[in-house]
């Protein structure tokens, strides 16, 4: 009756059906479970997301642009534009579909949810920043007006979300963000990076990896139609215009103060002294308050302590302490080497 | 009238507070420091400290290179384990002589003359007291040796820069580097590494630190698996090499611990814990010659006799079960014996039996009291000769003597190799069920940490058994 061959090949089909369960994101239990959910009211919310987005940027939709910018069957599509019309959530003329007062005003209440969930994610939770745009996607469903009032005003009202978009506020009311893509910067000029933009996701994750930050200065050394490369707190960093197009950057005088000195803590050598400029804008939350009640502040000096056997974390000295840091964190603060 | 002017106050500090903008904490804190730094500069003379520093400097330089950083590393490791395991031996030998060979058949005697019914007098003297001596006896010695020498270390200094060098693999695995001395003190004792993950202070690392801390083999399963890898290892390979083949067995059950160790936190940290808040720093502080005679009092104080007593706390009980399921019957058999039928099945998949299933349950209380109660129970339910009773743990004289009590009771080396992978690989005992609980405020967590190695300890001794099955 027993055999061990047996015995295994029953465990390894266990093992496998439960990984096809459970698995992250596309296990059967999950996706069942999704389906069970009454999605028409996201499909809505998702349309008129995408409609104001759009008409943000002048652009009108027709119902064929819809259909293929959301990833849904055309037929609960078409229904829920049905639903949207009848609740005057939105004006059809012709082909076009454009939103009306009260659609905008969903809409907009959409984004605030949106935003304020992704402005928690980096300050309260530990999620990594690739993952908060999806987060939020989800959550902001969930959100009643009551939530989003009572998390805006745990997070201290927020202006802008992490990637630096406005956040509207409860009365509708959206801070207007001016500037320019960093493609469209000129050799030579100065700008701060105001807003990344968390889509598409190939495009962020890359934008991610390079580590640039949001707060950060840049200067444009050299431009043609295949890079862009700028300087940016003592690095040089290249990049595909396409790329470049997704950084938005407000422009800075020229006599600002010149950026060449300014470079990051993680570039610091030994036997090097400095003075810390400030933490970026990238450190949040807890982590943030953690390095200012270290001593990580403007003005006070900072050396190298000590190296690592592995490479990182390093050991600063700081108020005659010394603070080992993972080069994450010191990428982070911005000092002006003496 | 009063409403609207509150209402309005709202509104303003609201107004107020997007002019400030996101930079108001950076700016308090730096004013802080500003005003802090001027009291220091006009109230504190500092002495030239130059050259104290650079001495602070020049073992640090040692400590953490990489030539002598790992190597010194293993060394202290090695020494502090070695001196606690060969140095325990002997006040525990002597502990058990008093309390098991002298004071156990006093009290014995004494019940009996004062009068007490045999089974108060085996449920009070063989179960409780036994099992209370039992877990002072093996555990006490250890952590006396064990915890000082730690503590000596940390107050050295040493400790934060063994964090400092190990930070990167732990970080890979999602975890602080100080993790790797809470897994340290966990060889110690899996509770007292528990309440040591508190020098954690970011919350996910800390939560990965406490439910990862029972792979480290505590004090309480050192001796288990010293004893079975000695019998049963130490004798497929000629004698001469006997004791290093089972030494390198019991080395190769604690790095596989690391191992899980690893393997865990990087999925937790990957998965249900994402979310928790994550920060990282690693204070360095300068050398110190440490305070002995302090530093000896408060660990002993603070931490093995705190331990201690809650073993105790829950070792008593465990003492009364163990006598009460070898002597109280179901029909014509003991609880004992019908429990351990009903795990023989399942026992035989894992190729453990009833007898260690049944035991790793009674013994959740304590590790210390897992053999003597293997080996009370497989007396008693093969019913050859030897031990002391019914529902008395006992040990055998010599590690052969032991070794044919397991075989007779079925043990093969396949049965050994699992124990000794189970004993890794189980719920860790109540004292540290308990301790989690207090350290984390959370049901959630405490269950998980309980659960999960139990199962991975299912699934591999598991997997060992088929394919051993299979090959052999």
């Amino acid at each position: 009756m027993y055999s061990p061959v047996w015995a295994l090949s029953l465990f390894i089909g266990i093992s496998i059906l439960l990984f096809l369960l459970f698995r992250p994101e596309k296990g059967w239990f999950w996706a069942i479970r999704k389906s069970n959910i009454n999605n028409q009211k996201i499909v809505i919310e998702d349309i008129l997301k995408l409609l104001y987005h759009s008409e943000n940027q002048d652009k009108i939709l027709n119902i064929n642009d819809i259909t293929t910018s959301l990833n849904e069957p055309e037929s609960n599509i078409l229904e829920s534009v049905n639903e949207m019309a009848r609740h005057s959530l939105i004006l059809i003329e012709g082909e076009n579909v454009r939103l009306s007062e009260s659609g905008s005003d969903y809409a907009l209440r959409m984004v605030r949810a949106h935003r304020l969930w992704e402005k928690f994610l980096a300050e309260k939770t530990g999620f990594a920043e690739s993952d908060w745009h999806h987060i939020a996607e989800k959550k902001e469903h969930e959100l009643t007006d009551q939530d989003t009032d009572y998390l805006a005003s745990v997070l201290g009202n927020p202006q802008f979300d992490p990637h630096g978009d406005p956040i509207p506020t409860k009365t509708g009311k959206v801070a207007d963000i001016k500037g320019i893509a960093l493609s469209d910067l000129d050799v030579n000029h100065l700008g701060r990076i105001i807003h990344i933009k968390d889509k598409p996701d190939i495009i962020y994750k890359q934008i991610l990896a390079e580590n640039i930050h949001i707060g950060s200065q840049v200067r444009v050394v050299e431009k043609d139609s295949n890079r862009i490369v700028f300087h940016c707190e003592g690095e040089a960093f290249k990049l595909a215009p396409i790329i470049a197009a997704n950084i938005t950057v407000s422009l800075l005088k020229k006599e600002y103060i010149s950026e060449d000195n300014v470079a990051r803590l993680s570039m610091l050598n030994e036997n090097e002294y400095a003075t810390i400029i400030g933490i970026s804008k990238e450190m949040r939350g807890e982590s943030r308050r953690r390095l200012l009640d270290l001593g990580f502040v403007k003005g006070a000096n900072v050396k190298v302590d000590l190296l690592n056997p592995l490479g990182e974390p390093k050991a600063f000295l700081i108020k005659g302490t010394s603070i080992a840091l993972r080069n994450n964190q010191a990428s982070k603060i911005l000092i002006k080497k003496d | 009238m009063k409403k609207d002017n509150i209402e309005n106050l709202i509104a303003l500090s609201n107004d107020l507070r997007w002019q400030i903008g996101d930079d108001f904490h950076d700016n308090l804190t730096e004013g802080i420091y500003a005003d802090a730094a001027e009291i220091v500069s006009a109230a504190v003379h500092k002495k030239d400290e130059k050259g104290k520093l650079r001495f602070d400097a020049r073992i640090d330089k040692i400590i953490t290179s990489r030539t002598w950083g790992f190597p010194l590393m293993f060394l202290v490791l090695a020494t502090v384990l070695w001196l606690t395991i060969v140095g325990a031996n002997y006040p525990s030998a002597f502990l058990g002589n008093i309390l098991l060979d002298h004071i156990h058949p006093f009290l014995k005697t004494l019940a009996t003359n004062i009068g007490f019914p045999i089974w108060l007098n085996g449920f009070l003297i063989d179960g409780v007291y036994l099992a209370v001596a039992w877990v002072v006896a093996v555990m006490l010695p250890p952590m006396a040796i064990f915890f000082p020498l730690f503590t000596l270390l940390e107050d050295f200094g040493y400790l934060p820069r063994v964090a400092f060098n190990l930070d990167n693999l732990f970080k890979r695995a999602g975890a602080h580097g100080k993790q790797a001395l809470t897994m340290s003190m966990g060889f110690g004792c899996n509770a007292a590494g528990v309440v040591a993950t508190r020098i954690i202070d970011s919350p996910r690392e800390r939560l990965i630190a406490i439910i990862t801390n029972n792979f480290s083999l505590c004090n309480g399963r050192w001796p288990t698996q010293i004893l079975i890898a000695t019998i049963f290892v130490g004798a497929v390979v000629p004698q001469s090499f006997s004791g290093i083949a089972s030494l390198a067995a019991v080395i190769g059950i604690a790095v596989l611990g690391m191992g899980f160790m690893f393997l865990t936190s990087w999925a937790l940290s990957k998965t249900v814990l994402k979310g928790e808040v994550s920060t990282f720093n690693l204070e360095l502080p300068p050398y110190r010659p440490p305070r002995f005679w302090k530093t000896i009092y408060t660990s002993l104080i603070d931490r093995t006799l705190i331990v201690l007593w809650r073993a105790i706390v829950f070792a008593a009980p465990a003492g009364a079960v163990i006598w009460l399921i070898s002597n109280l019957h179901i029909g014509d058999i003991t609880i004992a014996a019908w429990t351990i039928d009903l795990f023989n099945p399942f026992g035989f998949l894992l190729g453990l039996n009833g007898v260690i299933l049944l035991a790793y349950v009674v013994a959740i209380p304590a590790n210390e009291i897992v053999i003597p109660t293997i080996l009370m129970l497989t007396v008693l339910v093969t019913g050859i000769s030897g031990g002391a009773g019914a529902g008395v743990m006992f040990e055998a004289d010599s590690a052969n003597a032991t070794g044919d009590i397991l075989r007779s009771g079925g043990w093969t080396l396949l049965t050994a190799i699992n124990l000794m992978l189970f004993s890794l690989l189980h719920n860790p005992c109540s004292t540290t069920i308990y301790t989690i609980y207090k350290e984390t405020k959370s049901v959630k967590w405490t269950v998980v940490a309980s659960i999960l190695p139990v199962i991975m300890g299912f699934v591999v001794t598991f997997l060992v058994a088929q394919i051993w099955r299979i090959l052999a």
